[in-house]
């Protein structure tokens, strides 16, 4: 994309996007249709964030911005100036995420992956916002991520685990 | 999958810009979560030369009480209002809101966003409506403010100009001697359509209730209130009879399609069970 001339004949200008990413400033020089999650994938090389349906209803492609999840398909790249992106490789060392990934080694929680990264981003939300959530409030959090290797009893009983392994009641 | 077409972006700063950039751009829409508009961009069912973003417009992001009104400001996402403090006083709005789409939507979706893209099916619509809440449009004329049934002009049609903005969704502080609910079935619990939803609004005077405003979704056009079965339910007691009498007018009241989700007749006798449910739910949410 870069180097390519600012302006298309009936399209649109590239413009400069800055924002911060898993705590370091970027800038990227983007056209206003690209998607956050396309412009993380293929500007960037972040390879967690997955594609999926690109219709915001699978989850794969979770992120947090300015710390709240949402699906970065919706989200068009100059709409994250000045924000804050946090992708699953911006919390490699948080203890959270790093109870969280245990748990789902441990738990048998991943089947063929895809959906994992996005997973583990909404489970990380809900025991960030909700350290003791009950069976009904994990299902909700994971509600907008789709495993279609329907193993969610693995990843749910492994969501649960975490939240045991980070503050045991 | 398919790239979104090109589009010029715009992130207006104020209220002002934004509605300066909708007058003059041909071919302007606006976009706040982008949770509806962008899957359709992708399908090419909309082409808009320009995007005014109004995210980065401070003054259009609040739930707030103002002059007697719970005011909802155009880029208060799902999550903020479900969460807002003010929004216990209309439980049904929360009862809808809190569940649409999923967390990644509700984060990033908009109420005002949600009653513009005018679905029948729009879960925050039949709550709002039994709130008789009103829709504030901004454009280079003059302010407007228009009853929410009125902006719903068809299936996933608006009434809005091209160059208005919806900037601020309100509606009267209700009584302390009401309460509300929704509800609403569909195929499963979360990130699905309604096949059906109701809203029910009391207003509860010892055991009679004085004030009953009904609404539903996906069971015509547009979402709708039923002035039939208020009329049967105000000045009466929510006994099982009347109840059943309302439920009764609302079947026979509603226009139901079928499609994909539902039949006409399905829908038709869900209106029923979900206004007893809806009644119920709200008659014993007064205090």
């Amino acid at each position: 994309m870069r180097g390519r001339c600012t302006r298309r004949p009936g399209g649109c200008a590239e413009m400069d996007v800055s924002f911060e990413l898993n705590g370091e400033p970027v800038t990227v020089t983007v056209e206003p249709h690209v998607t956050l999650l396309d412009m993380l994938g293929k500007e960037l090389g972040v390879r967690s964030v997955k594609k999926g349906c690109e219709q915001g209803e699978c989850g794969a492609c979770t992120l947090l911005l300015d710390g709240a999840p949402v699906a970065s398909c919706l989200v068009l790249a100059p709409q994250v100036e000045g924000r804050f992106v946090t992708t699953i490789e911006g919390l490699e060392k948080n203890p959270l995420m790093i109870d969280l990934r245990g748990a789902f080694i441990d738990n048998g929680a991943v089947q063929c992956g895809f959906c994992t990264p996005g997973m583990l981003m909404s489970a990380y939300a809900l025991l960030r916002d909700n350290p003791h959530p009950g069976m009904d409030e994990v299902k909700r959090g994971i509600e907008g991520n789709i495993c279609r290797c329907t193993g969610y009893t693995k990843i749910i009983e492994a969501i649960l685990d975490a939240a045991e392994r980070i503050a045991p009641e | 999958m398919r790239p979104l077409p090109r589009f010029q972006y715009h992130a207006p700063k104020t209220l002002m810009g934004a509605v300066e950039l909708m007058d003059t751009l041909e071919n302007a829409k606006p976009v706040t979560g982008g949770t509806d508009l962008v899957p359709l961009l992708r399908e090419a069912a909309c082409r808009p030369s320009h995007l005014v973003d109004l995210n980065n417009v401070a003054e259009l992001n609040y739930v707030r009480e103002q002059e007697g009104f719970i005011c909802i400001g155009a880029t208060a996402t799902h999550s903020q209002v479900a969460s807002s403090e003010l929004m216990r006083r209309a439980p049904a709005v929360v009862d809808a809101v809190s569940r649409i789409g999923s967390p990644q939507i509700r984060n990033r979706g908009t109420v005002a966003g949600n009653l513009c893209n005018a679905s029948p099916a729009a879960d925050s619509a039949p709550p709002l409506l039994v709130y008789d809440a009103e829709v504030r449009i901004a454009s280079s004329g003059e302010t407007a403010i228009i009853p929410l049934q009125e902006l719903f002009a068809g299936p996933k049609i608006n009434c809005l100009e091209p160059n208005e903005l919806v900037t601020e969704i309100r509606f009267p502080v209700p009584p302390e001697s009401s309460s509300s609910s929704f509800k609403r079935i569909a195929r499963r619990r979360a990130f699905t359509l309604s096949v059906a939803s109701a809203a029910a609004y009391v207003d509860m005077d010892g055991g009679v209730c004085s004030e009953a405003r009904v609404a539903f979704g996906s069971v015509a056009d547009t979402p709708v209130r039923v002035p039939e079965v208020e009329e049967l339910l105000n000045g009466n007691t929510l006994d099982d009879e009347t109840i059943s009498m309302a439920a009764m007018a609302a079947k026979r009241s509603v226009a139901p399609v079928t499609d994909i989700r539902g039949t006409a007749e399905y829908r038709r006798a869900m209106c029923g069970v979900l206004l007893e449910r809806a009644l119920h739910a709200a008659a014993g949410r007064v205090c």
